[in-house]
């Protein structure tokens, strides 16, 4: 029994003298967020805590995802071998790549850490040890594993995201969130995302090095700004036959623009039907690939690489004839509305106990309407130009009952078009048209039916009550 | 004292409703009228079988059906549409002797769930007793349902119709007279079309059963008459229909709002392009006061003389024949006008979406294993209960908005999978997506898309989508050449059915 427990004692304290100086700079991160209520936007929202991982990397910063400090209200980090908690604040946060940096009020904290170095991208199959604290225990837990895959991969805490991904076979489970890959003594990854057992196995995802370090780079002038995108979607060109439709010798180069968004970067300067045939000088295949620094990747990851601002050469074939464009590179707001939002407060106005929401991701995952011509707007929101007439979708989201909303029940979740006369764009637009005082305000859905109508005077005597019967401190927020 | 009062009162009503449900014979009609027999009723056995709308040249495999028909007179059988919808072989029984024959669809009209039927054997019936419809039903009245037990008796299970009101049929959008009637139903046949009778009449056919509310909706007697009314004339189209959508007026703001004065009343939400009252001039915002002279109440019911409260579409849709008249009292802007509709049915040839397919084969075009149909309801239904969220929502859009497309747009040409081939080598993951334009002329039904396909761009089939990936191309020559083979290999009948054809029934 003794021997058995000495055998068990001694095998973890080989395994953690090895460790032992990555432990020095390994950090334990304990969040208490507040995710805000979009079916209710005038509460402040449930608190919740989690735990997560993170390293000290050069600056005194310490490197973790965005979503182990997204909504955070409080953080505390703490060292490995160090029981003390020290208050730590998010420095900054991109939430496209879900990387975050924190700073700690209390610079003491990093005496005796080690800041971590970068890697490269490692091999396919070798072998890569996560660090974290995942579910099982509370100390510091090491899996080890090797690289199985490297590829664009959706990053799921934004859900709109594509950037490069490795996906590795060691275990990652909730808690590893956020600590460092290593491979000979260097960070080749931080991992953030896997399956879980009944989807898929021994499946998981590190951010790999230069997705960090272009969040570094990002970070250097004090601010964070959102990766840039061409805004295109492209088609295989395999077909024989749509390859001598355009031009194309038989030589398996160059993909077909299928879409290009409006209120993207290419949009006016690209058209669907164009082909790529490179892109910075490099051969794009007839798959979309290129042969880039670090294997064969996406054409788009020499975009990924680039900032606001900078410039991406094209050679394209239209109508037969090549040509050379150069595409300033520019944020594609309207893909915003479909991204997870973070560290926002929930915007609506309530007037006469009708409460106006914009519709965005966050409003979705908690309301789930089902009327369609609000589902049709938001999925389409980019492809169809929607966003050309609306800045914002803005609905009427509930109805809190009172006598002067009780006939207003059937127009939940229209989208609205007018109140007075004045087009809705924006929640702003709502905010100020009931702000404009009127003896009635007849409020034009974008659904079949009669406008609402409400009269003032008799809305303004109702708002006291309706305000204190549902808990609502203010009228309205028009800020995020 | 006055405590005890409602109890007396609740005793006494309790007392007169067991005597009524004892004492059977109390109906007057009833003690002269005689029953109805077998000599009246059989049963229909129907095997359907409806079109795979992502593989138009097939059938899903067959379903049975089982129901009842009424005798209506002259040889003709009386069944719901549902019962017979897509059939490909109908057979009459006589469960007394066990006869059998085999039937045609002589009328069938999905709006009105009914058809009617003839026996191929014309010495079928010899010996059976036509059915009348009965006069006057109201809420309150008995009513029987007939069934057959496996023996061939008949199973009589009675109730009292509970309520008469315009409630929804089969068909979407399709809202009709409904008698509800209040009964224990058993299910012993395949389907619930089964007749209903009182005083030896029919009252009506049996279109579905709530078994968890027990009660039975009945298609009744005036649906019917207007049926059978509409098999003697050659041009029926269907009912009329006013084709507006309205808004119940119950909001006093909203009233106040537009000057409603008058009591009742309600909104025009939507009027359907090329309908009835389009021609007539409504418009949205109209508020109709009154339907030939009758006021409507704030939700649109008016009192019949036979129902009671009920909506104005029973004169509009039922009452007023196609061809037909109805005054309605609007106020528009303030100011009360007299507007006359000529009533006319639905013009079916220019909806977009159509809402159902009866038997008619849809069309489809296969050009070098892209397939292509044209969009419909039914299509969209393949993806399930929850079509509207699972099924592309592009095409549900189109569906949904159909009314707000331009008037030249045409049928929605979708290309709904690709069987591949050599030819379509690249293009395997592309579905669902809406093809506007080949090789370089508008597509606008499938007789479009065959047209064009006759006519390809220095050798290329050129396909312009409606969205991403916009373009695809397809070599003529070898599409033509690969034809017979992808025929074979996917054992295609045929690579085109260009116009709806309707199937086996005539």
């Amino acid at each position: 029994m003794s021997r058995l427990l000495s055998i068990v004692l001694a095998l973890s304290f080989s395994s953690l003298l090895k460790a032992a100086p990555i432990a020095e700079s390994l950090v334990r991160i304990e969040a208490t967020s507040q995710e805000p209520d979009y079916k209710s936007p005038w509460s402040p929202g449930t608190v919740l805590s989690g735990v997560g991982a993170g390293f000290v990397i050069d600056g005194d910063r310490v490197m973790t995802n965005a979503h182990v400090v997204s909504n955070a209200r409080f953080l505390t980090v703490s060292k490995e071998g160090d029981p003390k908690p020290y208050t730590a604040r998010v420095l900054h946060i991109a939430h496209d790549c879900d990387l975050a940096l924190l700073k700690v009020d209390k610079a003491e904290f990093f005496n005796g850490t080690t800041p971590l170095e970068f890697g490269g991208l490692p091999e396919i199959e070798s072998v890569v040890s996560v660090y974290g604290y995942p579910i099982g225990g509370k100390r510091l837990s090491v899996t080890r594993g090797i690289v199985s895959r490297i590829d664009f991969q959706t990053y799921s805490h934004s859900a709109m995201d594509s950037h490069l991904t490795i996906q590795i076979d060691a275990a990652i489970n909730p808690g590893n969130s956020g600590g460092p890959v290593m491979q000979d003594g260097k960070v080749v990854g931080v991992a953030f995302q896997g399956y879980s057992g009944d989807v898929a196995q021994n499946v998981g995802y590190m951010i790999p090095v230069p997705v960090v370090e272009r969040f570094l780079k990002d970070v250097e002038d004090g601010k964070y700004d959102r990766y840039i995108d061409l805004a295109i979607s492209y088609q295989n060109l395999f077909n024989p036959a749509a390859r001598r439709a355009l031009g194309l010798e038989d030589d398996d180069r160059g993909v077909m623009l299928g879409a290009v968004y409006g209120g993207g970067s290419s949009d006016g300067i690209l058209k669907p039907g164009d082909v790529l045939l490179e892109i910075d000088g490099y051969p794009i295949a007839s798959d979309g690939s290129i042969r880039f620094k670090n294997g064969v990747v996406p054409l788009t990851e020499v975009v990924e690489r680039k900032f606001r601002g900078d410039k991406v050469h094209l050679v394209i074939l239209r109508d037969r004839k090549k040509q050379t464009v150069a595409v300033p590179l520019d944020d594609p707001w309207p893909f915003t509305l479909q991204s997870n939002a973070y560290d926002e407060k929930p915007r609506f106005v309530i007037y006469g106990g009708l409460v106006f929401q914009p519709v965005d991701r966050n409003f979705l995952a908690e309301h789930d309407p089902s009327n369609q011509r609000l589902n049709y707007s938001y999925d389409f929101f980019v492809e169809d130009g929607i966003y050309r007439d609306r800045k914002e979708l803005v609905v009427l989201s509930n109805i809190l009952p009172d006598p002067v909303n009780a006939h207003t029940g059937d127009f939940r979740y229209s989208l609205i078009n007018e109140i007075n006369g004045r087009r809705i764009q924006t929640l702003q637009d709502v905010a100020q048209a009931f702000a404009k005082p009127e003896e009635y305000y007849v409020i034009k859905t974008a659904d079949v039916g009669p406008p609402i109508v409400l009269e003032r005077k008799a809305v303004l005597a109702a708002t006291e009550n309706i305000l204190k019967r549902y808990g609502i401190a203010s009228e309205q927020n028009l800020e995020k | 004292m006055n405590p005890l009062l409602p109890i007396v009162i609740l005793l006494f009503f309790i007392q007169a409703s067991v005597l009524g449900g004892t004492f059977q014979p109390r109906f007057k009609n009833q003690t002269t009228a005689p029953e109805v027999t077998s000599k009246s009723i059989l049963r229909v056995n129907s095997t359907n079988q409806v079109y795979d709308l992502g593989s138009p040249w097939q059938k899903k495999p067959p379903t049975g059906r089982r129901g009842l028909g009424v005798l209506v007179g002259d040889g003709s059988i009386l069944v719901t549409a549902d019962l017979v919808a897509n059939s490909n072989f109908i057979e009459l029984e006589l469960p007394a002797n066990a006869k059998k024959s085999t039937a045609t669809i002589q009328h069938i009209d999905y709006e009105s769930n009914l058809a009617l039927l003839r026996a191929t054997d014309p010495e079928f019936l010899a010996g059976m007793i036509p059915l009348k419809l009965a006069e006057k039903i109201s809420i309150g009245d008995s009513a029987t349902v007939l069934q057959f037990e496996p023996n061939g008796e008949i199973a009589r299970t009675t109730g009292r119709i509970s309520s008469i009101s315009i409630a929804p049929y089969p068909l979407e959008n399709v809202g009709l007279l409904v008698f509800k009637i209040s009964m224990p139903l058993q299910q012993r046949d395949g389907s619930f079309t089964l007749p209903a009778v009182h005083g030896g009449r029919l009252v009506g056919l049996l279109m579905r059963y709530d078994s968890r509310n027990q009660t039975a909706d009945i298609i009744p007697m005036p649906i019917i008459s207007r049926f059978l009314a509409s098999t003697t004339q050659p041009d029926f189209k269907g009912f009329p229909r006013l084709g507006v959508s309205f808004a119940p007026l119950r909001d006093p703001q909203l009233r106040r709002f537009i000057g409603l004065t008058e009591p009742g009343g309600i909104y025009v939400t939507k009027v359907t392009p090329k309908s009835s009252a389009a021609s007539a001039g409504l418009r949205e915002g109209d508020v109709i006061l009154a339907v030939n002279g009758l006021p409507l109440d704030q939700d649109g019911n008016y009192e019949d003389a036979d129902y009671g409260r009920i909506l104005f579409s029973h004169i509009t849709g039922t009452l007023t024949p196609a061809g037909g008249k109805v005054v309605l009292k609007i106020l528009r802007s303030g100011k009360i006008e007299e507007v006359p509709v000529a009533m006319k049915p639905l013009d079916r040839s220019s909806v977009v979406s159509p809402s159902f397919l009866s038997d008619a084969a849809p069309p489809y075009f296969i050009l070098g294993g892209m397939v292509f149909v044209e969009l419909s309801r039914p299509y969209l239904q393949e993806w399930g209960a929850e079509w509207t969220k699972n099924a592309p929502q592009r095409l549900v859009n189109y569906d949904a908005f159909q009314d707000e497309l331009p008037a030249d747009r045409g049928k929605i040409v979708v290309l709904a999978q690709i069987l591949p081939t050599p030819d379509t080598i690249g293009y395997e993951n592309i579905e669902n997506v809406v093809i506007k334009e080949l090789n370089g002329r508008p597509v606008k039904s499938i007789a479009d898309l065959a047209e064009a396909a006759k006519h390809p761009v220095e050798g290329f089939q050129k396909i312009k989508l409606e969205e991403d990936p916009t373009w695809l191309f397809l070599d003529a020559a070898s599409i033509e050449a690969n034809r017979t083979q992808l025929m074979e290999h996917y054992e295609l009948p045929a690579t085109e059915r260009l116009n709806p054809a309707t199937s086996g029934q005539p």
